[in-house]
């Protein structure tokens, strides 16, 4: 027991730790997430350095060959062909500039617009606040793949419509978010003190209000690329997706998902390939998530 | 204080709180098995016992179940539900054993057809199936709410309907004309559909639509938009005695996957399957039957507002596209060796026999895309040319995009830089129909018929006065269209359709690719069935039939 | 709580009206359902004249008020292609689509649970590790994908489940719900662990290990107890994103679902059905978060104070 000037009693209590007693989460490196990204980045950023065959040259004599260590394979085309005759591995490499761009600019669009949004609601407060989390509510709910299919019909599917597809529904939930950060924000003393002294609302965002939605925005980001990746997949199946011939991860699963057992390596590989990119931003995200502020349990 | 672990001293209330959270969990664990016990010892699906016949399809069209109302392709219910005018064998040759027209007759002057109907038929609410039906239907089928495909020529023919018995009816026609009989039959569309006239007019078409009443083997009992279409057979029917099968349900699902896993568990008789998955159904001795030719993969151009678009005005650039594409790679990759190499634009098999139109070598176009680069550069387009392709996926054409792209990667090869421009047909349709996309292709499984079909489909896509779906804009051809539908001397008539399609193949107006055979797998219970070769129609009827 | 109550109400009725202006142009920006419907050798006349029948020749305003005025009485219109009405379209899907969110919710709470107290309890070590990962791999994995593996290899090989449809009883459940159950498993179990964690780690908990309490005690009455409140309110938001994006679950499995008729909306340019489909789903989506902020504010007085 201690005694605080004021007369207020604070209790301190032992650190007894809970057995079993583990390493704190947070110090380790999550190796294999920053791993596989840098490598998928890197095929993406080298891909026209590597010497792979051109990913759209179709050779209908050579479809469906399997992958080198199987019976008919050739290290021509290490991981097999697919319907057309494309080579499966340039194809995932190329597919990789494809399906990360996608991801990356999608969730940069939408968590930029969102957390804009985020910070004049949290900022004004009142009518301000009420229209916009209207707006926002109304957005959170309409469903993305709808939307996306909506598009796909009325101006045709293309990269530009997939991105603008997820990213006008996806900045609802930056907004939303955000805009709770910053209320809390605002109760604080600095903020209180900043417009004493004369800061305007420009100042104020950007200068305090912003820097500290950071953390929320890098984990909310990083969760949500793979996010993106997987819609795009689906939207590749229901025929909304980035059209051929351009490789994407997604499409090339959705047009091989017909031969699983024939020829599984068509939708495999660029499954596997989805499956580690993915799987690397979530586990990246939850690190980051708990290194920065485990308190964003919400997200 | 020290950091020890801090000091437990077991109470008995302890001991009986971790008793207790081992009951709780024993609790949890025999709870799981048993419901994962449950839930694996359900039984898989449907019983399949010889009464009930289930059908797994990839698309139904449009599914309102008027026959005349729906926007409709497909008749593989319609055809249990109701009775045709005049019915067709299953290789679509009219049969009055089939049909409720026992006989039927023409006037010397091709103006009168009179046809004489089955006695004692009855639709499945009890009313007799008499003349005045027929006139109903007919009248409803070639009214303005229509939406048939073939309506229109019988709209500009019929002049009126006579009853003149309630076993007979008289059709009056303003022409001439042969084409009565198998307009109204099987073998075409819907429009020889014999509805209740009292039960529509007393309940109207929403009714009618919700809870169709027919006179056909087959009632309707109930159909879940999107799910499923269940029939019951009647007791007895003159079409195919007593019915095998009690029960009849149309299964509608997307998935080919899951389609065939259908299959594989017995939940499901007959399955359409694309063509590559054939050869892993066989391995399994799973019996496929194929509806050989079923269609043709036809492309056409689009026309601008006033004709041919501008590269492809020239007859030679035509002719390049059609050498530039190796139909034989197409046939064996794409279509897993289902299909044949297609010589003639639009041009539907089934009819040649009947018109007497032999499909010679010379007919045939080479895989030359030397020669087709040289045409090219002889029309001055040596440096290529940009064009798109709208691609698409349709009902009998899982296959469609993959055969998009295959096209265009030909075409690149000489040059011809294609984009991809993938949409659902609708859209394309609408697109092409309003003539907004000059220049650019498209392509569709047009389903295979006899002549009378073909003529009909002539009629519509290579006839100008059609505009909208005029895909050829050739006065000769226009002209020769114009005769058939005059003609009603056979012979006359052969020799017209014969000479237009020899136009349309030395005009190179479009790009045939390859005749599709479709694949149906069936459960290995399933016996003889002869799915037929009649357009949009499996003869379902046939397989339950007793006769 | 009666102001709040009404005053979420009324937010959520302004979003979606937003919602209804919006779906509107955007159902009409797909197309003329007419060249789907009317035959191929229809005239001008006749497309006027069906445009009239079925009402798509008023202004837009006047198609616009006549929707919203009907959609508030229940009556979506007519279906342009099914010639039925929409409102009986949904009665026969919407009830598959909430079974199978509520039996996807289901699975997924089955899971998240086991999965997310180990976590919490072995922070740090291996098992941590591995629950986060088949957590994770369930967001990881194209939900297509993972249903046409389950439905060639456990219905169609092994024969184990149904492949199709929802009449074969519970079974028919298990498959579609396992695939789309398993995407929102990490969401939860991430949520389920942090909270743990926190309640783990504050001083009540601590208290209650100085003041000697057996350890499993601790974990299963006092820390899960608090734990289960955030998850709780937001398994309600999780059930509301099942229900809405069911489409691919539904196509694999011939599920007759909500998501499969929008899809069959949005190809034949039926623009009833695809506003009626959307402005139930965000009907649903927003009586389940007012819902869950009602329950959210009951329990934490704080919440109904600080907004408005």
């Amino acid at each position: 027991m201690a005694a605080e000037p004021g007369g207020r009693t604070v209790l301190v209590l032992p650190d007894v730790a809970a057995p079993p007693a583990a390493a704190r989460r947070g110090r380790r490196w999550p190796a294999f997430s920053i791993g596989v990204i840098a490598g998928f980045v890197l095929l993406a950023v080298f891909a026209p350095l590597l010497g792979l065959p051109d990913p759209q040259s179709q050779s209908l004599r050579n479809r469906f060959k399997p992958p080198v260590w199987e019976e008919s394979g050739t290290w021509q085309h290490p991981l097999g062909t697919d319907r057309l005759g494309r080579d499966l591995l340039s194809r995932i490499v190329w597919g990789a500039r494809v399906s990360l761009a996608a991801g990356v600019v999608t969730v940069l669009v939408a968590s930029a617009f969102g957390a804009i949004v985020g910070l004049v609601a949290g900022y004004y407060r009142g009518r301000v606040d009420a229209t916009l989390m209207r707006v926002t509510d109304a957005t959170m709910s309409f469903p993305v793949i709808l939307l996306a299919l909506i598009l796909a019909v009325t101006v045709g599917p293309s990269f530009a419509n997939v991105v603008f597809a997820i990213a006008v529904i996806l900045w609802a939930r930056y907004a939303r978010v955000i805009r709770g950060q910053v209320l809390t924000l605002m109760e604080l003393d600095f903020i209180a003190q900043a417009r004493i002294a004369g800061a305007g609302a420009w100042r104020v965002i950007t200068r305090h209000l912003f820097p500290n939605t950071l953390n929320t925005l890098v984990v909310l980001v990083t969760l949500q690329i793979g996010y993106v990746i997987i819609v795009e997949a689906s939207l590749s199946f229901l025929g909304a997706g980035i059209p051929p011939p351009t490789p994407a991860w997604g499409s090339m699963i959705a047009e091989g998902r017909e031969f699983v057992t024939s020829a599984w390596w068509a939708s495999f590989f660029p499954g596997l390939a989805i499956l580690l990119v993915v799987l690397a931003f979530n586990l990246l995200g939850d690190w980051l998530r708990d290194t920065l502020d485990p308190k964003l349990r919400q997200l | 204080m020290s950091k020890t672990a801090a000091t437990r001293v077991p109470s008995h209330r302890a001991t009986a709180r971790v008793a207790s959270t081992r009951a709780r969990r024993t609790l949890m664990a025999s709870f799981l098995s048993l419901t994962l016990g449950l839930l694996f010892t359900a039984s898989p699906g449907l019983a399949q016992g010889k009464t009930e016949l289930t059908v797994a399809l990839s698309s139904f069209s449009t599914e309102v179940l008027d026959p005349v109302l729906g926007g409709h392709i497909v008749k593989y219910y319609l055809s249990m539900m109701f009775d045709y005018l005049v019915g067709t064998t299953p290789d679509g040759q009219p049969s009055p054993g089939a049909g409720l027209a026992v006989k039927w007759e023409n006037s010397p002057d091709y103006k009168r057809w009179t046809f004489h109907l089955r006695k004692g038929v009855k639709f499945h609410n009890g009313d007799d199936v008499t003349a005045e039906d027929v006139k109903f239907s007919l009248q409803r089928a070639i009214g303005k709410r229509s939406t048939t495909g073939y309506a229109g020529p019988l709209r500009t023919l019929i002049q009126d309907i006579e009853t003149p018995a309630p076993d007979r009816v008289v059709l009056v026609t303003k022409e001439p004309t042969l084409i009565i009989p198998t307009y109204l039959s099987r073998s075409l569309s819907t429009e020889g559909m014999v509805l209740p006239k009292k039960y529509i007019e007393a309940s109207g078409d929403d009714v009618f639509a919700r809870k169709p009443v027919g006179s056909g083997p087959y009632k309707f009992v109930e159909q879940v938009t999107g799910s499923h279409i269940k029939l019951t057979a009647v007791d007895n029917h003159w079409r195919i005695g007593v019915p095998k099968y009690k029960t009849v349900t149309f299964k509608l699902v997307p998935e080919e996957t899951t389609r065939i896993a259908l299959l594989r568990r017995g939940e499901v008789d007959v399955a359409d399957v694309s063509r590559e998955r054939v050869k892993e159904l066989e391995k399994e001795a799973f019996p496929v039957h194929f509806r050989r030719e079923e269609a043709i993969l036809s492309m056409w151009y689009s026309f601008g507002p006033d004709g041919w678009p501008a590269p492809f005005k020239d007859k030679r650039v035509r002719e390049a596209m059609n050498l530039a594409v190796d139909r034989a790679e197409i046939a064996q990759s794409i279509f897993a060796g289902k299909a044949e190499p297609a010589a003639i634009p639009m041009g539907l098999s089934w009819a040649f026999k009947d018109i007497g139109l032999k499909v010679t070598p010379e007919m045939a176009y080479p895989f030359d895309p030397v020669r087709a680069k040289k045409l090219l550069a002889d029309a001055g387009l040596g440096g290529g040319l940009n064009m798109d392709l709208y691609a698409y996926q349709l009902p009998g054409l899982p296959e469609g995009k993959a055969f998009a792209e295959a096209v265009s990667g030909y075409w690149e090869k000489i040059g011809i830089k294609t984009k991809l421009i993938p949409v659902d047909y609708p859209a394309y349709r609408k697109l092409w129909v309003d003539r907004k996309v000059p220049g650019s292709m498209g392509y569709y499984n047009i389903a295979n018929r006899d002549w009378i079909g073909t003529f009909a489909l002539l009629e519509k896509q290579a006839y100008s006065p059609s505009k909208p779906n005029d895909t050829v804009n050739d006065p000769e051809v226009d002209g020769m269209i114009a005769q058939v539908l005059r003609q009603t001397d056979r012979e006359k008539i052969n020799g017209l359709m014969r000479n237009i399609y020899t136009r349309i193949r030395s005009e190179h107006a479009g790009v045939p690719v390859v005749y599709l055979h479709s694949a149906y797998a069936t459960s290995k219970t399933l016996g003889k069935w002869n799915p037929g070769t009649v357009m949009y129609d499996l003869f379902f009827d046939q397989l339950a039939s007793s006769k | 709580m009666i102001r709040f109550v009404l005053l979420r109400l009324v937010q959520s009725l302004v979003a979606l009206a937003i919602l209804s202006v919006v779906v509107f142009i955007l159902a009409r920006a797909t197309g003329d359902p007419l060249h789907l419907i009317m035959p191929m050798s229809a005239t001008e006349e006749d497309y006027a004249n069906a445009r009239r029948y079925l009402g798509l020749d008023r202004p837009y305003l006047e198609q616009y008020f006549s929707f919203v005025g009907k959609a508030v009485r229940g009556d979506f219109g007519m279906s342009l292609r099914a010639r039925r009405p929409v409102l009986e379209l949904i009665q026969e899907r919407l009830p598959n689509s909430l079974k199978l969110a509520a039996f996807a919710m289901g699975v997924s709470l089955a899971m998240a649970f086991p999965l997310g107290i180990m976590a919490a309890v072995k922070k740090g070590t291996g098992v941590d590790r591995a629950a986060q990962v088949v957590a994770v791999l369930g967001q990881s994995l194209p939900t297509f994908w993972l249903a046409i593996v389950l439905v060639e290899f456990v219905a169609g090989r092994l024969q184990w489940l149904p492949a199709a449809g929802n009449e074969a009883g519970l079974a028919s459940y298990v498959l579609p719900g396992f695939t789309l159950g398993w995407f929102v498993v990490a969401g939860m179990m991430r949520l389920l662990r942090s909270s743990m964690l926190e309640v783990l780690d504050s001083d009540y908990v601590k208290l209650a290990r100085v003041k000697g309490v057996v350890e499993r005690r601790v974990v299963w009455l006092h820390a899960l107890k608090n734990a289960l409140i955030p998850v709780i309110t937001f398994a309600g938001i999780y059930f509301a994103i099942l229900v809405t994006t069911a489409i691919v679950v539904e196509t694999v499995f011939a599920w007759p679902g909500l998501g499969r008729l929008a899809y069959e909306g949005i190809s034949s340019r039926d623009f009833p059905v695809i506003q009626a489909v959307v402005l139930t789903t965000a009907a649903i989506v927003a009586l389940i978060s007012l819902c869950v902020d009602c329950l959210y504010a009951v329990i934490d007085p704080r919440i109904r104070h600080a907004r408005s």
